[in-house]
């Protein structure tokens, strides 16, 4: 599914029309640094409409939801590698399957839409809120001229890392600093030899 | 008799529910049992939406259902969940006042509040 840009943000503005109130509002998600499934949960309830007082359950009064920076998602742990999507086609032994990084490199906005949906509850009003929800992977989107409101996530209760995976990012830590330095101290020696041969060229023209 | 009772009870029904009187008999049966069930089940439902809508009403400034019913009992308010909600969706600036006495009646919630969001109303 790679799209070009310019394509992905035409498609993007369609479908509008089906969606029938405009009292509603444009809230845009950054989720840049955020954790995938805290931000989709916070996706949801916002799409659902559970924020407003005025929720009806038989009547879809989400808000407008755009997500920007999709690419820059982030996620805890080894699921880079380890989360895997299954989907079964229907076909006797035809289980597929396919790991988040490779998710990301196809269609990063499909990562967060499936988490987003699996999270809402599965009945008639899903589709519709799937089409309120618009999702890019960069920050560019074509809806500038909205009234759009930007959300704020909750603050987050960060865990105590656990000792082992600290002494890791310790030692790690320690070996950037290491690599930093042998970087620096080459560079101070290629400008040594640089300046040397300077000097060396003038004394002969000299 | 009985039939034109049932086919009275029957109408709106899906297909031959609606017309057959062999079919129409097991449906309206089966109406009424439901019929009979959800008036029960019915308050439940509405009492847990008028949570859901005072839990909606209550984040938007900054404290949750529970502590805000919390502060409420202490300070011995005696409003239902049906008004309140009734308030929390037409008087939006009685509600906040009531949010407010219920932050004060219960200082300790501050170390558990949930931070409001920016939203413009």
């Amino acid at each position: 599914m790679k799209m070009l840009n310019s394509f992905n943000l035409k498609r993007a503005a369609a479908g509008i029309k089906r969606i029938n109130l405009d009292g509603l509002r444009w809230r845009v998600f950054d989720a840049k640094g955020q954790i995938l499934g805290r931000l989709a949960s916070q996706i949801a309830t916002v799409v659902q409409g559970k924020d407003k007082p005025t929720y009806t359950p038989n009547r879809d009064d989400g808000d407008m939801c755009i997500v920007l920076n999709a690419k820059d998602i982030c996620v805890t742990g080894r699921k880079l590698t380890d989360k895997v999507y299954y989907w079964h086609t229907g076909y006797v032994g035809h289980l597929k399957k396919r790991t988040l990084k490779d998710q990301m490199a196809l269609d990063p906005t499909d990562v967060i839409r499936k988490a987003v949906l699996r999270m809402l509850p599965r009945n008639k009003l899903r589709d519709d809120r799937d089409r309120k929800l618009r999702i890019f992977p960069g920050s560019e989107h074509p809806f500038s001229d909205r009234p759009l409101e930007p959300y704020e996530m909750p603050p987050r209760q960060v865990r105590e890392m656990r000792p082992r995976a600290r002494r890791a990012m310790i030692r790690a830590q320690k070996k950037a600093e290491q690599q930093q330095e042998n970087a620096e101290q080459r560079q101070q020696i290629a400008d040594e030899m640089k300046n040397g041969k300077k000097i060396e060229a003038q004394e002969e023209c000299a | 008799m009985n039939k034109d009772k049932i086919f009275k009870l029957a109408k709106g029904f899906r297909g031959r529910a609606k017309n057959c009187i062999r079919i129409a008999r097991e449906r309206v049966e089966k109406a009424l049992q439901y019929s009979y069930r959800d008036r029960r089940t019915k308050k439940r439902d509405m009492r847990s939406l008028w949570i859901q809508r005072i839990n909606a009403g209550t984040r938007v400034h900054g404290v949750n259902y529970g502590n805000f019913m919390h502060g409420l009992m202490k300070e011995n308010i005696q409003l239902n969940r049906k008004v309140l909600s009734e308030i929390s969706m037409h008087e939006p600036y009685s509600f906040k006042s009531l949010v407010d006495i219920s932050r004060n009646a219960f200082p300790g919630n501050k170390n558990v509040v949930v931070p409001p969001r920016k939203v413009a109303l």
